[in-house]
């Protein structure tokens, strides 16, 4: 086995450990006797097991509902952030380089300004336009492409293509809404797959802005609902930690469906056929 | 329908990086149907002559006329050129035919046409049978005709081809060479080509600019280049081994005007019985002929000679040159300079 090989199965099942084992103790406690304390020596498989736990965080909090506002708020932000970072980060190829040199600048300048001391003023803002306890606080900075390392990233990306293909296209007329839709985006496609997936994992875990944002329960999303979860019963691990896996178990199943696009190799638009 | 007249005039067109000359003040015109190739060294400006047509790059001085329209500010799309680049830029993810169609798709043209026109460029460069494949899946040679049919599908009024063969090995590079001569025959296009190989612009070419540090040096045909090279430059560039450059005649017997340098190509050099002494320094075998380094006087000589005749490192002969084929050039400007 070549040497390289060896030191990234290696390299994988340190990463696989460090992640398996927590998740592994949150299923079997969430598998626990509700109101039972955390056992004290690890334990893989609880006795008994007690499934019931779900049905019970799920109702108490409204779980589902939670969930469903989750994944309505991340499925807009996720691509509507691709969408609008990989614009961004395209026209920072094809632009001056002067007027690029600006750009990049002040977004490196933009990275560093802590988001919590944007939230007065943000908050502020959408209390102005009445958008207070909707969903649009938190799909809005996806429309600034959520955040400046996104664009960078995308920049990078398009960067490194051989510039002789944008070449290519302008000499065949190509706007640039199609050199980035026909050649572009099909070529940094696992960039944008892995963008797509960053920014859904962040918004199915934000908690901060739906905190500051959102006042009703039915729109409170599963960062909010563990939340009221933990408020309500605090000592009963066993029901956080089977509300934790509801939580978890979506974002672990759209990076399953994702891995396959960012780890292959684009197979083609076939618009001519075969 | 007739074809559009296609000339090319490049009226003294410069163009500068950083107050960095690329090109100065070029004055240049391609025929309708003419393939003119464009030659120098690397860095001499002659990328950026094709670039500065095509509309990739945009001139500081000058004016670029296609035919009778003025493209010098034109975008490139709207300029009808075609460019086949060194590297051949084909779309990865895209397959032969795509890649073909690509102009023809993006111009919004029904797709039963761009099947056919893509079928009918592909035929031409007798790639017919990779269209289904990816260029990964692509030999060097095959991309280069993939690439080929690309500029060829949309009819253009200019090809421009920057140094297409340069990617393909020695054996590769002569057939294809070929094919591309007997591709223009049959096209009849105009075709403006840039290359650093002196043999590709000698066999190709029907015109040949040769191009340094942006200037040009000389227009000719490739008969002229070779013969008459206007400068020290041009004759020492084209053609391999380079010209010999003497000092003066004087080592070889020849009466030269003074300040005069006397140039005389390997093979126009002539060993036998008669004329000045001469060490052989060095025999280098080159198949049937041999490249035989000599030293006349103080002066150094390359000679290419039949590689049967025995020659051995200190042996002594005689050297003659022929005045028809002895070349002056001014010490100083380098100019061609004529016998009198």
């Amino acid at each position: 086995m070549a040497r390289g090989t060896s030191w990234r199965i290696l390299g994988a099942a340190a990463i696989v450990a460090v992640v398996a084992l927590p998740s592994a103790f949150l299923i079997a406690g969430s598998l626990r006797q509700p109101g039972l304390p955390p056992p004290l020596t690890p334990e893989l498989v609880p006795d008994p097991v007690v499934f019931g736990n779900y049905e019970r965080a799920a109702d108490l909090v409204g779980l589902g509902r939670a969930a469903l506002n989750s994944f309505l708020v991340a499925a807009l932000t996720a691509p509507l952030s691709v969408l609008v970072a990989s614009w961004a980060g395209f026209a920072l190829v094809l632009i001056r380089a002067r007027v690029r040199t600006v750009i990049l600048a002040a977004s490196l300048l933009a990275l560093m300004v802590p988001l919590t001391a944007l939230l007065v003023p943000r908050f502020a803002l959408f209390r102005s336009l009445g958008l207070v306890n909707t969903f649009v606080p938190l799909v809005a900075p996806a429309l600034v492409a959520t955040s400046p390392i996104y664009v960078l990233v995308f920049y990078v990306a398009f960067r490194r293509l051989p510039p002789e293909l944008y070449d290519a296209c302008r000499l065949e007329a190509a706007s640039p809404l199609q050199i980035w839709r026909r050649v572009g985006m099909p070529l940094v496609r696992p960039v944008a797959v892995a963008i797509g997936l960053l920014a859904f994992v962040l918004s199915w875990g934000n908690f901060l802005d739906p905190l500051v944002y959102l006042h009703d329960r039915e729109l409170f999303t599963l960062p909010l609902a563990l939340r009221s979860l933990a408020q309500l019963d605090p000592t009963n691990y066993p029901l956080l930690l089977a509300g934790s896996v509801i939580a978890t178990a979506p974002v672990i199943a759209v990076f399953l469906v994702a891995q396959r696009y960012f780890l292959h190799e684009h197979r083609g638009a076939g618009w001519l056929g075969r | 329908m007739a074809r559009p007249v296609s000339l090319v005039r490049l009226e003294r067109v410069s163009k500068e990086y950083d107050g960095v000359s690329a090109v100065r003040e070029l004055e240049l015109e391609v025929a309708d149907g003419e393939l003119l190739v464009v030659l120098g060294p690397s860095g001499c400006g002659k990328s950026t002559v094709l670039r500065l047509v095509a509309g990739l790059e945009e001139a500081t001085a000058g004016r670029i006329m296609i035919g009778e329209r003025d493209v010098t500010r034109l975008s490139p799309g709207r300029r009808n050129v075609s460019m086949v680049f060194q590297s051949y830029a084909l779309f990865p993810h895209l397959t032969a035919a795509e890649n073909i169609g690509f102009g023809l798709v993006v111009r919004e043209v029904r797709r039963a046409e761009v099947r056919e026109r893509v079928a009918r460029a592909a035929a031409l460069v007798d790639c017919a049978h990779l269209l289904a494949r990816r260029p990964a899946q692509l030999s060097g040679g095959e991309r280069q005709r993939i690439a080929l049919a690309r500029a060829l599908v949309r009819e253009p009024d200019v090809f421009l081809l920057d140094e297409p063969l340069s990617n393909l090995d020695a054996e590769l590079r002569a057939q294809t060479r070929a094919e591309l001569k007997l591709l223009h025959a049959r096209v009849g296009a105009t075709m403006l080509y840039v290359t650093h190989d002196q043999i590709e612009a000698l066999t190709l070419g029907q015109r040949i600019a040769v191009l340094r540090d942006g200037e040009l040096q000389q227009l000719g045909t490739p008969n002229q280049i070779w013969r008459e090279p206007a400068n020290r430059f041009v004759g020492r560039f084209v053609g391999s081994p380079a010209m010999n450059i003497l000092s003066s005649g004087t080592a070889v017997g020849l009466d030269t005007p003074p300040g005069a340098e006397v140039g005389i190509r390997p093979e126009h050099v002539m060993l036998g019985e008669t004329g000045v002494e001469a060490t052989v320094m060095l025999v280098e075998p080159i198949g049937s002929e041999a490249l035989v380094h000599l030293r006349v006087a103080e002066a150094a000589l390359v000679a290419r000679a039949p590689a049967d005749a025995p020659r051995s490192v200190g042996d002594t002969l005689r050297v003659s040159l022929s005045r028809e084929h002895v070349h002056l050039f001014d010490a100083g400007t380098g100019e061609r300079l004529p016998w009198s």
